[in-house]
Order: structure tokens, then C-alpha cells, then sequence
């Protein structure tokens, strides 16, 4: 996904995605990312333990964890209730 | 699996189709005030060596028309640029909708957001031209009636001929409302996801407290 978007998406994007285990270049290609602004987005998931990495021989991948399903729950939460209410006028 | 609540599923698409056919519209009615500017363009300097009075409001008329023409084609390109990310948001949750997942719809709703974000000064711009394009054509179809103008220190003088210039200025006026529609639409929409991006704003604090980043 690309366009302006909050820090907020950007995580929820990246925990969303690594429900199943990514490696850092499909991760920053899929929430097109840079790799600088990439690696600061995935310390910061990984130092609050939101993902985890997995070693598979000479490759890492990043792979949510269950302390992720919390935030990602909330996001949602919080962005479907934007269109509970009709919009205010007659469509 | 749909785990959204229904109100907002049918809220989003709703709105996503309606903010797509006004895009549609849009693009049909911001050619069709290019062409006609054109014309008028035309016809006007065809036109202008009929007489003094009729040349002034002919020169009068063939500066709105070539306004109108900038300001169609400016129109075009703002709403082909919207128009794109909506489609885009608009396929995907038609051709997914049978089996479309929680996260596919907040995905979709993002996206969205993101669109509009990067969209918000073009939209804003969009309202402005489509209600200034609006009158300007409204000014062309009282305009092109008229066949005969005089404006003196005591009087104003003109005559209209209906019958020759009913169609042009049924054209001009239809444009004209069908403009001034759209920018009250468009501006109607762009409040309500204003006031979502500013919801989204407040909901924050609830996210940076789940992710442990609150101020101390």
C-alpha cells in the first residue's frame, strides 16, 4: 500500500502482513517503505515484542506474535467504527 | 468470513460507489466544458466583426469560454487523479466482497484514508474550479442568448433570440448546474472524511497506550 499514511497504519500494515513469517525486503516492498525507515519501523515492533525473528538457516524472517493480535484488533476496531454512521447527507 | 459490522460495510461500499459514479460524472461533464468552451471559443471569434455591441459582448463571451476551457481541462485531470485511487479501492472490494476478511476491509479503509490524504488539496481545488466553472457556464448560457446588447449612462437595452440558441444555452445551463452539483457533492465528502481524519486523530491516543508509547 502506498500514500500518506500514519505511523499507526505503517505497524498495523507490517503486523497484518507478517501474520505469516516475511522476510525485511517483502516487507518493505509490500508497505513501500524505504529500508532505513523500514528497519526503524521493525526495531521498534520487534523491541516491544510485537514480532519475532525467526532464523531459518541464513534467512530472517519477521512473523507476528500473539501480543500483536491486540493492537491489530484495536486498529480495526477503531477504523470500522469510522463508517458506522452515515455520512450526513442523502446519497 | 465477514467480521465486519454491517452498518460499516454497507456505509464504506455505499460510499465508494457513490464517491465513484460523481468521479464518472465528473469526467463526462469536465469534457463536456472543455469541448463546449471550445466552441463557444470559436463561435465567438467567428463571430466578432457583426458590429460594435455584439462584438463586445462576443469578446465578453469568448473570454468565459476560453476560462472555461482552463478551467475543464484543469477540472479533467484532477478528477482523472481521484478518480484512479477510487476505482482502485472500488474493484478490489467488488471483486473480493464474497469472501472479504476483517483485515481486508480495514486494509481497504486505510487505503483509502491514504488516498484522500495525498488527495485533500486537489479535492479542495476541484470544488473551487467546478463551482467557479458552474457559473461561469451558467453566465455562457444566459450569454449565448443574447442577440442584440447596449449599455448606456441611463439604460440597458438587449434583446434574446430563444429559438436559435435554445440548445446551446439548454447545454450551458445543464453543465452549469451538473458543475455546481458536483462541487456541492464533492465538498459534502470531503467534510465527512475531514471529520474522519480528524476522529482517526483522537483514536490515537488509544493506539500509542496499546503500544506503550504514551507521554509519562
Amino acid at each position: 500500500m502506498s500514500g500518506r499514511r500514519t505511523v499507526y497504519e505503517i505497524y498495523w500494515e507490517i503486523l497484518v502482513y507478517c501474520k505469516t513469517p516475511r522476510s525485511f525486503t517483502a516487507i518493505i516492498n509490500r508497505c513501500d517503505l524505504n529500508s532505513k525507515l523500514g528497519q526503524e519501523y521493525l526495531e521498534f515492533l520487534v523491541a516491544r515484542e510485537y514480532l519475532t525473528i525467526i532464523r531459518d538457516n541464513e534467512k530472517t524472517r519477521y512473523g507476528s506474535t500473539p501480543k500483536a493480535a491486540e493492537y491489530v484488533a484495536l486498529f480495526s476496531s477503531l477504523y470500522q467504527k469510522l463508517f458506522d454512521a452515515a455520512p450526513g447527507f442523502r446519497l | 468470513m465477514i467480521n465486519l459490522e454491517p452498518q460499516a460495510l454497507i456505509q464504506f461500499r455505499t460510499e465508494i460507489r457513490y464517491f465513484f459514479i460523481i468521479c464518472c460524472l465528473n469526467i463526462v461533464f469536465a469534457a463536456l466544458m472543455t469541448a463546449a468552451g471550445v466552441i463557444y471559443l470559436i463561435a465567438a471569434v467567428v463571430g466578432l466583426p457583426t458590429g460594435l455591441n455584439t462584438s463586445l459582448v462576443r469578446i465578453f463571451i469568448g473570454a468565459v469560454a476560453l476560462v472555461c476551457f482552463g478551467l475543464g481541462i484543469q477540472w479533467l485531470l484532477a478528477t482523472l487523479r481521484i478518480f484512479h485511487g477510487v476505482q482502485s479501492v472500488r474493484d478490489r472490494l467488488a471483486s473480493e466482497f464474497t469472501a472479504i476478511q476483517n483485515d481486508r476491509i480495514t486494509c481497504l479503509i486505510v487505503q483509502q484514508l491514504a488516498h484522500y490524504r495525498d488527495n485533500r488539496l486537489t479535492i479542495a481545488k476541484m470544488i473551487r474550479v467546478c463551482t467557479f466553472g458552474g457559473v461561469c457556464f451558467l453566465g455562457l448560457g444566459i450569454g449565448t442568448s443574447l442577440e442584440f446588447f447596449s449599455l448606456s449612462s441611463g439604460s440597458i437595452a438587449f434583446t434574446l433570440n430563444n429559438l436559435l440558441v435554445i440548445p446551446a444555452m439548454l447545454l450551458s445551463l445543464g453543465i452549469g448546474l451538473a458543475s455546481l452539483l458536483s462541487s456541492y457533492y464533492f465538498s459534502r465528502f470531503a467534510h465527512v472524511w475531514d471529520r474522519r481524519l480528524h476522529e482517526i486523530d483522537e483514536s490515537e491516543c488509544a493506539l500509542k497506550k496499546t503500544l506503550g508509547l504514551e507521554d509519562p
